[in-house]
Parts: structure tokens; C-alpha cells; sequence
């Protein structure tokens, strides 16, 4: 047999089966104990993956403060800010990252395995550093 | 199957309106109309079968599992499907992907340390396979080591492309070919040994 023949036989075996019972019945019990399509099962995000989001948008946010902030930010109450950086341009900067830590890290007790929390974590720890050397480097 | 059974299952089943296009039953099942996912069942479930079927090295009861599995996850998903393609092919290609993580989860593929230059290419004039009746054919491919069984049937029976292969499967084109050029001389073999 050459190849031609070969891929026509093998071609061949490509046909629908109709399965040997209908499999309807255990499908269709088990959608009851897996919960239909639009139930709230499927609505609810997973946890962490919210809080990763609104940190990544939080450390997003500090990143453009840190380089926009006119030195207008005395309105940010200072109780949300765990450090408080010397020169007031950086306080804002310092209290998105302040929040996306906060929510990353309680979203690391839902999630402890999450690669992708602890690198966003790890990213926020590190633009903290550079944040605190620049208000040091501020004077 | 008495004429009773008959009545009572045809009674059981919903209707397959051909009016009915695939899209409109997708949107009611989306809503949630289990009705709706019983009639896209019963319109794709022989083509899945069939694929799994294949790929399950022609057992049956473990294809049927499957193809249970194929749908649930369908179901499941469904708000995930974006009329992009056909239902047909989206169910397929997820059922396709179901049989695939059955064959990953089993990871037990001893061909994958056979040496190729150990096996004899199907092109061999030397060894020509003779015309083959389907179950013969059926048989010799069930015996086939999972992934590389998974390799032919996907390019050579179910028509798909190495980078298709390989993204389904993980790894790298140039190894789908490897595992197809293998299946094929065990292929070979396995009929060549038959008397």
C-alpha cells in the first residue's frame, strides 16, 4: 500500500459514531450538580484575580502620580498611608501602592499558591523601594 | 427495543427542528435552556464520539465518559463561545481537547524513548501494508502508545495540521512530526506482525 492509500484508508476511519447508549441522561445529571451555564457558579470571579486587577490598576495609578503629582495631594487622609514619604508629591504614589499591597496581600490568603500574585507583589514591594529612595533622595 | 420503548423515547427526545440553526439553540442554551443543550447534543454528539472514540484507542466505555465530559465542560463554557466558528467545530475541537488531558493525565507513553532511527518508515518498499479492513486498522491503532496514537489519529485521520497538533498537545512541531513518523512505523509493525 503507498502513502496515498494509506491516508485514504486511515481518512476513512474519520466518521461519526453514534455512541452504543444515549449518554443524554448522565450528561444532563450531572449539569444539575455542576450548575447551569448562567448561575452565579460561573459569575463569581475568582477573588484574587479581582484584587490583582484593582492592584495592578492601583500600582498603575501610583506609578503615573509619582511622575504627574503636582504636590496637590494633602487631600489623601494620611491614617490609609502605612509609610508616609517626607516629600507630600510622593504621598499619593505612596498610598496607591500602600492599597495594592494591602489587597494583594489578602488576596495571598485566599490564593498562597498564585504565581501571578506573588510576582504583583513582589512588582509593588519593588516600586515601594524605589518610591522610598526617591523621597530620600529628595531630601 | 419494543414498540413502547420506541414511542417513549422518540417522546423523550426534543424535537431537531432543521429551521433551527445551530447559533439560535446556542443562545437559548446559553439562557440557561437545558432543552436547548439537549438538541445541540443530539446534533454533534456522533461527530465527538467519533473523535473521542478514536483517540480513546476504540474502547468504548471510556469514550463514552468522555463524550459526557466533552459536554459537561461545554455547558460549562458555553458563555465562552463567540460564534466565531461553527458550534460544531467549537464543540469538537473542546472535545478533542477533553480526550487529550485523559491521555496527559494517564502519562504513561513508553514510545517516547524509543529511538527513531530504530523504526522502519512506512514508505518502506520493502514492507508495503497491504489493504486493510477497518477493524484491522482499528485494532492496530488501539495499540498504539497513547500520545503517539494521539498524533496519528489527529493528523491522519482527523486531518489536522503539526502546529495544530502541537499546540494541543504541548509541544514543539518537530516533535509532532517525530511522533507521527514513530506511530506510523509502530503502525507498520503492529500490521506487519499480524499474519
Amino acid at each position: 500500500m503507498n502513502e496515498l492509500e494509506y491516508l485514504r484508508q486511515m481518512r476513512s476511519l474519520n466518521r461519526p459514531t453514534a455512541p452504543r447508549r444515549d449518554l443524554w441522561a448522565g450528561i444532563e445529571a450531572r449539569l444539575d450538580e455542576t450548575s447551569a451555564v448562567a448561575t452565579p457558579r460561573h459569575r463569581r470571579a475568582q477573588p484574587w484575580l479581582m484584587a490583582a486587577a484593582i492592584a495592578a490598576v492601583a500600582v498603575l495609578s501610583g506609578g503615573i502620580g509619582l511622575h504627574l503629582a503636582p504636590g496637590g495631594s494633602d487631600a489623601v487622609p494620611e491614617a490609609r498611608t502605612a509609610w508616609k514619604p517626607a516629600d507630600p508629591r510622593l504621598t499619593g504614589a505612596a498610598v496607591e501602592l500602600d492599597a495594592a499591597h494591602m489587597e494583594l496581600t489578602q488576596a495571598m490568603k485566599d490564593s498562597p499558591q498564585s504565581a501571578a500574585l506573588q510576582r504583583l507583589l513582589q512588582k509593588t514591594e519593588r516600586q515601594r523601594d524605589r518610591l522610598r529612595n526617591i523621597d530620600k533622595q529628595a531630601g | 427495543m419494543n414498540a413502547l420503548c420506541l414511542a417513549a423515547t422518540s417522546f423523550m427526545q426534543p424535537e431537531l427542528p432543521a429551521a433551527t440553526s445551530d447559533d439560535e439553540t446556542v443562545r437559548a442554551a446559553m439562557a440557561g435552556d437545558r432543552k436547548a443543550f439537549e438538541i445541540l447534543y443530539r446534533r454533534h454528539a456522533d461527530r465527538v464520539y467519533g473523535a473521542i472514540l478514536r483517540l480513546a484507542a476504540f474502547d468504548h466505555a471510556r469514550a463514552e465518559d468522555l463524550t459526557q465530559e466533552a459536554f459537561i465542560r461545554a455547558w460549562q463554557k458555553l458563555e465562552s463561545f463567540r460564534f466565531e466558528s461553527a458550534f460544531g467545530t467549537w464543540v469538537y475541537r473542546l472535545a478533542v481537547n477533553v480526550a487529550l488531558m485523559s491521555i496527559r493525565a494517564r502519562n504513561a507513553d513508553p514510545v517516547s524513548i524509543v529511538d527513531d532511527e530504530h523504526l522502519p518508515d512506512i514508505t518502506d518498499p520493502d514492507h508495503p501494508l497491504r489493504s486493510l479492513e477497518r477493524d484491522e486498522l482499528e485494532k492496530a491503532i488501539a495499540g498504539l502508545p497513547p500520545r503517539a496514537r494521539a498524533v496519528l489519529v489527529l493528523h491522519d485521520v482527523e486531518g489536522w495540521k503539526h502546529e495544530e497538533i502541537a499546540v494541543e498537545l504541548d509541544m514543539a512541531v518537530g516533535s509532532s512530526k517525530a511522533q507521527l513518523h514513530r506511530a506510523r512505523g509502530l503502525l507498520r509493525r503492529v500490521l506487519g506482525e499480524r499474519p
